[in-house]
């Protein structure tokens, strides 16, 4: 009894403000209302035609695939080595790469725009990459890293043995059993960028304005339904991301035991 | 030559981190000291700034224990439940942390707006209208909401550890539900709720857009004053002297609870 009280509560905690944004994205009046006096559509229509907000939204994507890209790149050999070889320092160094995760990006941030003003990039698309590349790294180099840790070091000593050379044995035996780790974690880094917003509030231009910024702005200078559907917009991407990981997940799941049969 | 393919696999990632994020965080700290120990002094010589980071640190606080008290019965149902149930309870938990914090802050702004939920509610029972923006109980409401579910996740990570039949021995020794929390579940699960707890304050000390959103001149916090002093005054030397005093009491806190862990666990 008190059970389910509690997690009526908590569920209507968690969802509350959610629930809120969806409805008032169906507003028909021109101000924020809960609940709204109608329904219509035209706040929805009217931010999809709008590139103030079309615009950061390309950018988020961009800058978001390049972000996991880069720290695929990067943390995938990393955490064969920290899984794998029997390395000195190999606690520390793990510990070193997951320590962006500790810190406030604000901070991260502010020292980055200090940065790559010295170094002549400043703020644009540039900074905003190696940003975002820095926040996204630990979470990457988790997930393949819990993967690496999992998988049996006896398939690629048995490749060695039939003869296959280092690389061979890394493109057909390590990479594919590696696969999934490297999916789920490219698509939380992008997910994890496409929601960031400390560093590129300070990191982005006009013309490389990211979509939470551009919602913050616009939450700035007018209280309107807009942001309600624009977030509803952003809602629904995100969920359709995670559908295709599990869509995609459930089908190389498929794929990989008829491969064992 | 082992050794050397490691260092081969492992280095871009090093490297990288060095350049971009070590380099950058000493960078900004000769920033901070570049005409002298100027900017510390007025930082700690002015009430105003050390008014903000109690201010902050309060909030912190307040907003972290109230996470451990909304989360923990959370986690406790969460680890045992089974099947479907334990689905729709992690898929609540997770969802709100798909939405970007600027979404979810504006959900709480319609909530507790003029023309918001709140207030439609009171009016509904003939109560007045409450001006409930801009204050420090919506702004903690909103942050318990933004952090919960990192609460939520390390504490169930531990009891899922936990072995049932520590409670089913407890159990057919004759001790209650209420004696076997105290002496079993509790205890045992105190290690994910520093976890937390730590998670919690370290992201909250952080956390500036929801204050940014949802108070007002009144409602300062330092990680705010570090951006505004940037954004609005421009003023870097003294914006990166802030960003330092925030780093180094979010560092101290974590050195004091791996302290307070380290005693609590035997």
């Amino acid at each position: 009894m008190i059970r389910r009280l509690y997690m009526t509560l908590a569920g209507a905690f968690l969802l509350a403000p959610l629930i809120v944004v969806g409805v008032v994205a169906f507003t028909s009046a021109s101000f924020v209302s809960f609940p709204p006096p109608g329904y219509s559509l035209r706040w929805l229509t009217r931010v999809l035609a709008d590139p103030s907000f079309m615009r950061p939204l390309a950018n988020s994507i961009l800058l978001g695939l390049a972000a996991a890209c880069a720290a695929a790149i990067l943390a995938v050999p990393a955490a064969l080595a920290l899984a794998r070889r029997q390395m000195r320092h190999a606690a520390e160094i793990e510990s070193f790469l997951l320590s962006p995760l500790s810190l406030p990006a604000l901070i991260l941030s502010i020292a980055l725009l200090f940065y790559l003003s010295r170094l002549g990039l400043g703020s644009g698309f540039a900074g905003l990459f190696v940003g975002h590349t820095v926040v996204v790294l630990p979470y990457m180099l988790r997930t393949v890293l819990a993967v690496a840790r999992g998988v049996d070091p006896a398939l690629e000593e048995a490749a060695h043995t039939l003869g296959a050379d280092p690389w061979r044995s890394f493109i057909h035996v390590t990479l594919p059993t590696l696969r999934p780790g490297i999916v789920a974690g490219a698509l939380f880094a992008f997910l994890v960028s496409f929601d960031e917003v400390a560093v590129a509030l300070l990191m982005s231009s006009v013309g490389s304005m990211t979509l939470p910024v551009a919602i913050l702005n616009h939450v700035a200078h007018n209280y309107d339904p807009a942001i309600a559907a624009i977030s509803l917009i952003k809602i629904v991407l995100v969920i359709a991301v995670l559908l295709a990981l599990e869509l995609f997940f459930g089908l190389d799941r498929l794929m990989l035991s008829r491969a064992r049969r | 030559m082992r050794r050397w393919t490691a260092a081969l696999l492992i280095g871009p990632a090093v490297l990288f981190l060095v350049g971009g994020f070590v380099g950058p965080l000493t960078l900004a700290l000769g920033e901070s000291l570049r005409g002298g120990i100027g900017p510390y002094v007025r930082i700690f010589g002015d009430s105003y700034y050390l008014e903000v980071i109690a201010a902050t640190l309060a909030l912190s606080g307040t907003v972290t224990l109230a996470a451990l008290a909304v989360g923990y019965p959370y986690a406790l149902i969460l680890a045992r439940a089974q099947g479907w149930a334990k689905t729709v309870l992690l898929f609540l938990l997770v969802a709100p942390l798909l939405v970007n914090v600027v979404v979810r802050s504006f959900g709480w702004m319609v909530i507790f707006g003029r023309s918001g939920l709140v207030n439609a509610a009171l009016d509904l029972v003939g109560l007045p209208k409450l001006d409930l923006l801009n204050s420090w109980t919506a702004i903690g409401i909103a942050l318990v909401h933004v952090l919960l579910p990192f609460m939520v996740l390390s504490i169930a990570a531990t009891l899922e550890d936990l072995d049932p039949a520590l409670e089913e021995a407890a159990a057919t020794l004759g001790a209650r539900p209420l004696r076997r929390f105290i002496h079993i579940v509790a205890p045992l699960s105190l290690h994910g709720a520093v976890t937390g707890a730590i998670l919690v304050f370290a992201l909250c000390m952080g956390s500036f857009v929801t204050v940014m959103m949802m108070g007002d001149n009144r409602t300062m916090v330092l990680p705010l004053l570090v951006y505004q002093q940037l954004s609005v005054a421009g003023d870097g030397v003294f914006a990166a002297a802030l960003g330092m005093v925030l780093l180094a009491t979010v560092l101290a806190v974590f050195w004091l609870q791996a302290r307070a862990v380290r005693t609590l666990t035997p």
